[in-house]
């Protein structure tokens, strides 16, 4: 979708985003202070599929959103490239809530449309093509709470795509389905990330799915949330889990996660 | 107790049909025992009075108008009055829960209002009204229809019953919404406005419709009861303490069983409404 050459987007090897020494501090109304991030330092590239792994709760999402743009950090600084802006270009997929309730899939899908002020005879079949495209193809007029966990991740996903983003955000989104499920979802991203380019920036605590997807593993340690290894990923793509660099690289990543994994 | 036992035990009740017509027959038939042996039909009228009474809805009782046409009146006036109070009650809300500034300054009146029986307002209203009527307010001083009987005093008192459910349940509502729909919404780009319109009203909606039900019945509680009070003229409530006053005890019996189904009815097309809206309430994922 955003891979149209001749649109004057960055270049293949452009810096999409530039986080440099942000650190990020909460404050808990009971006095308790929490060091969400240390010092982070990261260059996302256009393109690139990142994949950031780590504890629950070591500050992947306080980043994700900091990103977004929906926070802001204590120390350090956070540069997206000219254009980008949340809301617009940028898109965050989120783990829970991620649909209105009240509204069917294709609703959902055409929400992004119809802020834009899109009129209803053009959202539809768009969304009706987006919707086809993640494999939900007659579930047009379904509400969130008759589809299944995968299949609302699916069109959460679509939704996200209405708006053509040159980012995407994604914080653990495959973290409630099931174990089969997730493989498809994983292997349907993967298939929308080949096709679009779109730079994808996903949080998870699975270093199977990191492995998986990412063309980037970024690992993070627990409290103060801190950049401990980067690993970069050229096995070819659908990635076979039975592989010998597969597993090598489980295991180094389990290893800099050192236990806090378990 | 065996297992199969406790299962039948359990699950067996009477049929539908039957569970609905055996238990007000039951009722009816004691009901027509004791009139026949309190042989005081007009403290204590048989159900064939009644039901003589509910048959013949349009026999005028003296100068009070018939059962059905003091019931359409009375029902226009709700429908009118709670028409207003719904219509202020939401916007009201919504205002409430949007902007701080409107909440904090409209909470302490609200509050202090919200407690008061709308009918202690009926007094009131009449000295401010007098007995002026809809029509009137249009320049019109008889149209010489249904809405001559519809007074500016009644539409009031119904007003105050009906809106503060409706005003509550909203802003309640409006508060309440979840916030990761709100997050949501900002990140597809939609402007304060549109989160508005496309957010905070359908995540509302529900406790708007709840609001909306519970002001509805209310309305038509205050309507029976303002217009039994003095100096009103019309309305099935006052052909109740009209025939109250005559010794007609068949025909008071007759408008309580109309003012109780007419009461139920709104009930059950609120509900109907409610239900087609927000199927997806407490499904939310």
């Amino acid at each position: 979708m955003t891979a149209n050459p001749n649109s004057k987007g960055p270049s293949k090897n452009s810096v999409v985003l530039e986080v440099r020494g942000v650190s990020k501090t909460f404050y808990s109304t009971l006095g308790a202070t929490v060091r969400a991030l240390q010092d982070v330092n990261l260059a996302v590239h256009n393109s690139d599929f990142v994949t950031l792994v780590g504890a629950t709760g070591c500050g992947k999402t306080t980043l994700l959103n900091l990103i977004a743009g929906l926070d802001a950090p204590d120390e350090g600084n956070l540069r997206l490239s000219d254009g980008l802006r949340f809301g617009d270009n940028i898109a965050y997929v989120f783990q829970h809530y991620t649909l209105f309730p009240w509204r069917t899939a294709l609703g959902n899908v055409a929400f992004a449309l119809q802020m834009r002020g899109i009129p209803r005879h053009r959202r539809k079949p768009k969304a009706s093509e987006l919707l086809y495209k993640v494999g939900l193809a007659g579930f047009e007029n379904i509400y969130p709470h008759e589809l299944s966990g995968g299949m609302r991740q699916r069109a959460a996903i679509a939704q996200a795509l209405a708006m053509q983003p040159k980012l995407l955000l994604m914080d653990e989104p495959f973290g409630a389905v099931d174990d089969s499920t997730r493989g498809e979802l994983q292997q349907m991203v993967t298939e929308l990330w080949q096709e679009n380019q779109t730079t994808i920036i996903f949080v998870t605590h699975n270093i199977d799915e990191a492995i998986v997807l990412g063309s980037r593993i970024i690992v993070f340690s627990e409290r103060p949330g801190k950049i401990v290894r980067e690993f970069k990923i050229d096995l070819p793509r659908p990635r076979n889990r039975m592989t010998k660099e597969f597993t090598d690289l489980f295991i180094q990543i389990r290893q800099s996660l050192s236990g806090q994994l378990d | 107790m065996s297992r199969e036992e406790i299962k039948s035990s359990n699950s067996w009740h009477w049929p539908k049909l039957v569970r609905w017509v055996i238990g007000p027959m039951m009722l009816l038939f004691i009901w027509q025992v004791a009139a026949q042996r309190f042989n005081q039909p007009w403290i204590f009228p048989p159900v064939s009075r009644v039901i003589t009474q509910l048959a013949h809805p349009l026999r005028q009782h003296y100068a009070s108008g018939s059962l059905a046409s003091n019931t359409l009146i009375s029902l226009l006036r709700v429908l009118l009055g709670f028409s207003l109070a719904a219509i202020v009650g939401v916007t009201l809300g919504i205002l409430m829960g949007s902007v701080l500034f409107v909440r904090q300054t409209l909470e302490p009146v609200v509050e202090l209002l919200r407690p008061l029986c709308p009918i202690a307002w009926l007094p009131f209203a009449i000295a401010v009204f007098k007995l002026r009527t809809l029509p009137q307010l249009f320049g019109i001083e008889y149209s010489r229809t249904i809405f001559d009987q519809v007074q500016l005093g009644m539409i009031f008192v119904i007003f105050v019953g009906g809106f503060f459910p409706v005003l509550t349940n909203t802003l309640d509502g409006v508060v309440g919404v979840r916030q990761s729909y709100l997050l949501l919404a900002q990140t597809l780009g939609a402007s304060p406005r549109q989160t508005f319109i496309h957010v905070y009203l359908p995540a509302a909606l529900p406790m708007i419709l709840t609001g909306l039900r519970q002001g509805l019945g209310l309305s038509w509680f205050v309507i029976i009861a303002a217009e039994m009070m003095t100096g009103s003229d019309s309305g099935i409530g006052y052909l109740l303490i009209y025939a109250s006053d005559n010794s007609a005890m068949d025909i008071v019996i007759a408008a309580m069983l109309i003012i109780g189904a007419v009461g139920a009815l709104l009930a059950l097309s609120m509900r109907k409404i409610m239900y087609s809206f927000i199927s997806w309430k407490g499904k939310e994922v």
